[in-house]
């Protein structure tokens, strides 16, 4: 069996290799001009037909982002010839996967892009790619940074309500304090942040309070259950937790029910999920923040929608969509109820 | 003897044959996807999308074409995403709080990518650890090993000349592209005229044979592992280049994705088989799902059924390929 192929030698290989690199970097430099692209574009953005909004979260998949989807599907309803299109990547560390999909919605040529920025320094970029492009954007829950003067952020004042929530913590953990977890989810993305913010500037004013663990969930519900159990078996005098979103408060009250701490270690949180209400109905939680990401859906494409019906001259503000502390005694309220089941007919706003 | 030669040069050939009629089938699969996604959705083919999709496979690709050498020695390596990651984050860690120039840095990163891959080599040539748990335990050492530093957050400050390589153009050719050439190329190359080619191949084919006409196994088969590693770090700095950042949370799941694509284009997890051109077919058929997925408004969650049942099909025509040769003789 003869082979006719040539074998090449080592020194031919190299030599091929050199030439290629050597090759490569005369393009280089001999200024075959390398840049980054920039997408053609731009115009004014005021539009009399059909209206094509993409509205895309930080991931599919949690009850939070399933009521954004209501309210800016609702949004849509109420106006004539706007669609919208709803669609996200699967994890919400998934940065890479969510820039992608926003790039495919602007090559898609959507009129505006609402969505929520999973990185606040990365996503940027794409929204200065898309005002160039001539799309309105509108960021719901989370924004970017910098945040682009022409781009509004309708969401939670997180700092605020993180405040809110940790000062009744320390108001039910009285003067004599305790010890505190403390479950974040996704260092780097602006609602982590801030929830962070909000919650460290009251310990800091209440030295009672002693945070003995930091673990984050990795908005992961079983990395929450894991992180917490093994939170609960390091500190056995653990007062009380708090979780920044739903798959925390979510693995910490489920990792207390099992040790049989359920009741006794006071979990504060964020979301409301029908878990998470289910768990405060039974004392497992205190509290949680409860935000309105029905409005922020609803907001959000309203903003986006005004903008370009009314073409340049409307400016965008930025809005505080609000928050509301949810415990065992107001859980039953209408209002509480118009926003944890937020609907067209009924909503929240 | 003769009639064994004779009979070895008609399995050889039929397997090339069938290795040909397989990438034929997949190139098939991508013309069609290509040409009914141009008719589907009107933007499909402007130019932006057709950047867009170039861009968004270009690490997958690079990735993918390490993959394949290691599944052509009947191999697997599970940490590419953690390994790609981990020099990305690395890369841009040197450019940034160790003040190293782009390109060096990148080299760098690379290096960490192959550093990684010596380990797995090493592990699977030396050790004799079966492939799959060698890579396995580097997926999640890889994984932890970048969240220590950087505690999962991200890694900014990139000088603006690190964009260029995986968002940058040279003139109207997007550079992410240019990469993806060079790297395919260099591969074709290694994979069919080079001793490395020829022995991952024979390797793959029939370990023990191998081994007894004198190919030293421990030498090559790390090297394959080195390379794959070092090809997963250089995707790792293509997409931090496409984020301007090192991210730590990068790659989860793209293991899976350069698998799928070696296997499409042709390769064969049993070893002995596998292309870089079926490979770069298998890689852009993926990438056409998920591009058309967006433009046509499918959910993303029948991309994952579609991927999923298309990896089925070239699997299974890879068996009955399989069971058609070894019947034949």
């Amino acid at each position: 069996m003869s082979s006719v192929r040539r074998r090449v030698s080592r020194k031919e290989f190299l030599r091929l290799g050199g030439s290629g690199l050597a090759g490569a970097a005369l393009l280089g430099t001999v200024g075959c001009k390398a840049k980054v692209r920039e997408s053609g574009g731009g115009g004014s953005t005021k539009k009399e037909g059909l209206i094509r909004l993409a509205v895309v979260p930080k991931a599919v998949g949690f009850a939070f982002w399933e009521q954004v989807r209501i309210g800016a599907q609702c949004a849509a309803s109420k106006h004539k010839a706007v669609e919208v299109q709803w669609d996200g990547v699967t994890s919400e560390t998934d940065v890479n996967g969510q820039v992608n999909l926003l790039q495919n919605f602007i090559t898609q040529g959507v009129d505006g892009l609402v969505y929520a920025a999973t990185d606040a320094k990365v996503l940027h970029q794409v929204s200065d790619q898309a005002l160039e492009q001539g799309l309105v954007v509108v960021n719901i829950d989370s924004g970017t940074n910098p945040q682009p003067k022409q781009v509004p952020v309708v969401a939670t004042n997180n700092v605020a309500a993180a405040a809110r929530i940790t000062r009744r913590m320390a108001e039910k953990l009285g003067k004599g304090g305790g010890e505190i977890a403390f479950i974040p989810f996704q260092p780097g993305t602006e609602t982590n942040d801030t929830r962070t913010e909000g919650f460290k500037d009251v310990l800091k004013k209440n030295p009672q309070l002693d945070l003995v663990a930091t673990q984050s969930s990795e908005s992961d519900y079983n990395t929450a259950l894991r992180v917490t159990n093994d939170i609960l078996t390091a500190h056995p005098k653990l007062s009380a937790i708090y979780a920044a979103n739903e798959p925390g408060v979510l693995g910490a009250a489920e990792a207390v029910r099992r040790t049989g701490d359920a009741g006794k270690i006071l979990i504060y949180g964020w979301d409301t999920a029908p878990d998470e209400i289910k768990a405060v109905k039974e004392d497992v939680v205190v509290s949680l923040v409860a935000q309105n990401p029905f409005r922020m859906g609803y907001d959000g494409v309203n903003e986006a929608v005004k903008r370009l019906r009314g073409g340049d001259s409307v400016k965008l503000k930025s809005i505080d969509t609000g928050a509301t502390l949810i415990t065992k005694d107001n859980v039953g309220d209408p209002d509480v109820q118009s926003l944890l089941h937020p609907s067209c007919d009924n909503p929240p706003i | 003897m003769t009639a064994t030669t004779e009979e070895q040069s008609r399995s050889t050939i039929r397997e090339r044959l069938s290795g040909v009629v397989s990438q034929l089938a997949a190139a098939g699969a991508l013309i069609v996807v290509f040409v009914f996604l141009s008719v589907a959705s009107p933007v499909f083919l402007s130019a932006d999308n057709l950047f867009n999709i170039g861009v968004q496979t270009s690490y997958t690709a690079v990735i993918a074409i390490g993959m394949t050498l290691v599944i052509i020695t009947a191999g697997i390596d599970l940490s590419v995403g953690s390994v790609a990651a981990l020099s990305g984050v690395v890369g841009v860690v040197l450019m940034t709080k160790a003040g190293i120039p782009v390109v060096p840095a990148i080299l760098g990163g690379v290096f960490v990518g192959g550093i990684c891959g010596l380990v797995n080599g090493l592990l699977v040539s030396v050790a004799g650890l079966n492939p799959f748990i060698a890579t396995l335990g580097m997926l999640s050492v890889a994984r932890g090993l970048v969240y220590i530093p950087t505690n999962a957050r991200a890694v900014f400050g990139a000088p603006d000349s690190f964009r260029l390589l995986g968002q940058g153009v040279i003139g109207s050719i997007p550079i992410p592209i240019i990469v993806v050439a060079v790297v395919a190329t260099i591969g074709y190359v290694v994979l069919s005229r080079t001793k490395l080619g020829r022995y991952a191949y024979a390797m793959g084919s029939n370990r023990e044979a191998a081994r007894l006409s004198g190919i030293p196994i421990k030498r090559y088969l790390t090297a394959v592992y080195v390379i794959s590693g070092a090809l997963a770090g250089f995707g790792g700095m293509i997409a931090s280049s496409q984020v301007d950042s090192g991210q730590p949370n990068f790659g989860m799941g793209l293991e899976l994705d350069a698998i799928a694509a070696a296997v499409i284009g042709g390769a064969s997890l049993f070893g002995g088989q596998g292309t870089v051109v079926g490979t770069l077919i298998g890689a852009f058929l993926i990438a056409l799902i998920r591009n058309g997925s967006v433009l046509l408004d499918v959910n993303i969650y029948y991309q994952q059924v579609i991927i999923g049942v298309v990896i089925w099909v070239a699997v299974l025509w890879d068996q009955y390929r399989r069971r058609r040769l070894t019947a034949a003789d």
